[in-house]
């Protein structure tokens, strides 16, 4: 068995015995291929279902928003920069946190992997020494494991976590992969060709707001989308409407955005939100030399200011 | 004999044929990242040969959104704020290559929309009276489908017009309803062979073989309505659940909207979009109250309507097994797993 | 817009101003009978800092040409720090529209004290003449529906 999954296990149960915490909050394995399930672990006899693999992408930081009880989190890199948002913007105390930090390898992206399995459903993946394989009826075909990583763990810069109590495995390798390729690509088109790059890449949108819900930094109370009074995008299908949806949800996310992929992935039709997200972040980097998540003293960019901040675009 | 058969290279000319008459033909199609079912242009080809379509063709009946009523705000207007039906005529269409699970997810609709109640819904019967269905049966079901546990199956009938088998070189067609058979008649096709027949039934067995055992949703039925209600199941089964909607929004048999006004210059629309019980605010009153107040209640809103009330109400679960939920919850809450629990 | 119509088109601008420098700008402007175009529509903010972006994309989607926000000079401000915070929100949101398709000249910002009349009427000048340039709103403009 994997070590990282034996020491996720026995932590969980320690804590629980002791009574550190109430509640540790990991993965156990999926009812199909290709995804887990978010598991909630009281008791020690449930700490036997934890679990670990390529497909613990969800943020686990979702359910950490506005919890009362003291709590174990098993946390990749993103996690824990999610965390350290949260704990900024007060949704949870750091007191009543206890990292259980798992240095990351990456996620595998089932959307890839579906695909290189050309229509062959997938019933098993099977990871193993930087390689992954996937079979089916009919099917069994192996690549390198960071062929198949979603892209958003392509480009992390964190895969170790930057908060944690315990860390689970030795740290992986950081590298300083360039992360805008596709944001200057699309920055160096007129603004004819972006307008019509956004419009056509929104428009299979259904309005679910999964990309909102799903993500852990979207907790108000009421959501812009959901006013009526003024009511400030219209609900219906209409593009404009969808635009301006999809304009203040990353709006909403400068200097907060930790580029986990949740939303993406939750996406049903497939489209790649993260773009808007990353420009931002390019831009708050560039500006104030923020990057969201990474350090628990520095405020969110929004919720401060210096006096000499750059100001060329204003008359 | 009445089956008829069309040729795979003949698939286009078929097609051609259902457009005639200013037809609309709907097939699954790849747009952008996911498969949906698109109105198809002239020679274009659906994509067939892929498992179900990313979201049920239940948008081409119930839009996402759709605009019910207009009025115009001008005051110095008679009609000022006196709402107007906006028309609902529309050409006739006919969706190609719709599931079998997805077929009789329309029949469910039916019963919500057209039975239920003492009014039917004008602009879901104008779209479903002049909507003909042509099903694919699916010959290999994947092995998130169960729609042999709701009283489905990859070859079932109900609700198709004409159902379509999918033999290799050739398609099988077999009207399934009078609409059907007129219409396979008007387009002239071949008649199958007795042999393409016999393969058809054939593939359809082995299909179903594939599946593995069902469990009976039925069993719910007969379960105490209180106790299932105030079962302390939920409160560790909606945990993990994020609320996002996802599976509501995919669900072919999902027919929550919500109703919005909206305003343009002086022209206002009211419309209705998709709308879902997972969310707080579907169920939000004005005076701030929430009668379903967290996710749990939420999240057991949605399993109860689909296992037990529905089964009350109609006699059959809500939930016609296209797996569509289980595929794509991000945090993999399976409806199968609800479904036996609560049976048990 | 037709050709003929595009000679004498005019832009409809709509400016944001707080209460405290740039709508007493404004108004020095006019008490001192300083000529500026007269495409602007006024609306008075309490404080840069309570520009909401939404008002932005709300203007443009109802079919304003352009949009100036304005606001006291940095250390100037009012409630001492409204505006430094509104300067980073404007960076991010000016971005993000404009990496969505909305042309640059679209949308400005400008810090004009109470003292600036001047200041003021050249600020009008040139956001009236970016906005001419760019001709009118066709991206990010709702489209209506006469249909009632
Ligand atoms: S916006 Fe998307 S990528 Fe960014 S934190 Fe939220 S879910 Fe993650
Ligand atoms: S998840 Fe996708 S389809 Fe749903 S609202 Fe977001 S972008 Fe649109
Ligand atoms: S898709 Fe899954 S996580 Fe999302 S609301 Fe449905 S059950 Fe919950
Ligand atoms: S509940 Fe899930 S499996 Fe059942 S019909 Fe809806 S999406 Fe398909
Ligand atoms: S659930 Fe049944 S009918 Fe639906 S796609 Fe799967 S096998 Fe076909």
């Amino acid at each position: 068995m994997d070590t990282r999954v034996e020491r996720i296990r026995s932590e969980a149960k320690r804590l629980l015995e002791s009574g550190e915490v109430d509640l540790v909050i990991g993965f156990r394995k999926g009812s199909i291929p290709m995804v887990s399930r978010p598991w909630f672990v009281r008791t020690v006899e449930d700490t036997e279902l934890l679990h670990w693999d390529g497909f613990c992408s969800l943020n686990l930081c979702n359910y950490l928003t506005k919890r009362k009880e003291k709590v174990a989190v098993v946390a990749k890199g993103c996690d824990t920069r999610s965390l350290v948002g949260h704990i900024q913007e007060n949704q949870i105390q750091r007191e009543q946190v206890l990292v259980l930090g798992v240095p990351c390898e990456g996620m595998l992206d089932r959307r890839a992997l579906q695909e290189r399995a050309e229509g062959t459903e997938i019933l098993e993946v099977v990871e193993s020494d930087g390689r992954v394989e996937i079979r089916g009826r009919g099917l069994e075909r192996s690549f390198p494991r960071q062929e198949v990583l979603q892209h958003c763990c392509r480009i992390c810069r964190h895969r170790n976590p930057v908060l944690h109590d315990r860390l689970l495995s030795a740290e992986v390798e950081e590298h300083q992969v360039e992360r805008y390729e596709d944001v200057e690509e699309i920055d160096s088109q007129s603004p004819e060709e972006r307008w019509a790059y956004f419009q056509n890449m929104l428009s299979p949108c259904i309005r679910c707001y999964a990309c909102r819900n799903v993500c852990p930094h979207c907790y108000c109370t009421e959501c812009f989308v959901d006013c009526s009074r003024p009511q400030w995008v219209g609900k219906s299908l209409d593009l404009n409407d969808v635009f301006t949806f999809h304009l203040f949800r990353a709006f909403h996310m400068a200097g907060r955005c930790t580029d986990c992929g949740s939303c993406e992935r939750a996406c049903p039709v497939g489209i790649p939100l993260r773009v808007l997200t990353r420009k931002l972040e390019k831009v708050v980097s560039e500006r104030w030399g923020f990057e969201a998540g990474t350090d628990l003293e520095q405020l969110p960019p929004l919720a401060t200011y210096r006096p000499d901040d750059p100001q060329d675009f204003i008359k | 004999m009445s089956a008829r058969r069309v040729g795979r290279e003949a698939l286009k000319g078929f097609i051609t044929g259902l457009m005639e008459d200013g037809r609309t033909v709907w097939g699954p199609q790849e747009f952008q990242g996911s498969v949906r079912f698109r109105p198809l242009k002239k020679n274009g080809t659906p994509v067939l040969d892929v498992p179900n379509a990313t979201l049920s063709p239940k948008e081409v009946v119930f839009p996402p959104s759709e605009w019910m009523f207009l009025f115009s705000t001008d005051p110095g207007r008679e009609d000022a704020f006196v709402l107007k039906e906006v028309p609902q005529e529309g050409p006739e269409q006919v969706i190609l290559g719709i599931r079998p699970c997805d077929a009789r997810a329309f029949q469910i609709l039916d019963r919500v929309f057209l039975e239920q109640g003492a009014h039917e819904d004008p602009y879901y019967r104008s779209k479903r009276d002049r909507t003909l269905l042509i099903g694919l049966g699916c010959n290999t079901p994947c092995s998130t489908c169960f729609c042999h546990w709701t009283g489905g199956g990859p070859f079932h009938t109900e609700g198709l017009d004409v159902l379509m088998t999918d033999l290799g070189d050739v398609y099988l067609l077999e009207p399934v309803t009078e609409r059907g058979r007129a219409l396979l008649d008007a387009l002239q096709l071949d008649e199958a062979g007795a042999d393409e027949v016999e393969r058809g039934k054939h593939i359809a067995e082995e299909a179903r073989a594939s599946m593995g055992e069902a469990k009976d949703p039925r069993r719910i039925k007969e379960k105490d309505l209180m106790a299932l209600f105030g079962s302390p199941f939920w409160e560790r089964a909606h945990e993990a659940c994020v609320k996002c909607g996802v599976c509501t929004y995919l669900c072919p048999t999902c027919s929550c909207f919500d109703i919005q006004d909206e305003v343009r210059g002086a022209c206002g629309f009211r419309g209705r979009n998709w709308d879902t019980c997972m969310f707080a605010l579907t169920t939000l009153h004005a005076s701030g109250h929430n009668p379903r107040p967290t996710g749990k209640e939420r999240f057991r809103q949605r399993f109860m309507h689909k296992l037990k009330y529905f089964q009350d109400d109609f006699g059959d679960v809500m939930c016609v097994g296209c797996g569509r939920c289980v595929q794509y919850c991000p945090a993999n809450i399976d409806i199968r797993e609800i479904i036996e629990a609560l049976s048990a | 817009m037709e050709q003929q119509n595009a000679q004498d088109w005019e832009p409809k601008i709509l400016a944001f101003l707080c209460n405290w420098c740039s709508y007493a700008g404004a108004d020095l402007a006019g008490v001192s009978r300083l000529q500026y175009p007269p495409n602007i529509r006024i609306i008075r903010i309490p404080c840069s800092g309570r520009m909401n972006p939404a008002f932005i994309a709300a203007a443009l989607r109802n079919g304003v040409d352009g949009v100036l926000v304005s606001g006291c000079h940095p250390g100037d401000c009012h409630y001492l720090s409204g505006n430094y915070f509104a300067r980073r929100k404007f960076t991010v949101f000016k971005e993000l529209l404009e990496f969505m398709g909305v042309e640059e000249g679209r949308v400005h910002f400008s810090w004009v004290s109470a003292a600036e009349g001047e200041k003021f009427a050249q600020v009008v000048q040139e956001v009236t003449e970016a906005v001419k340039a760019l001709g009118p709103a066709r991206h990010y403009v709702k489209e209506k529906i006469e249909v009632c």
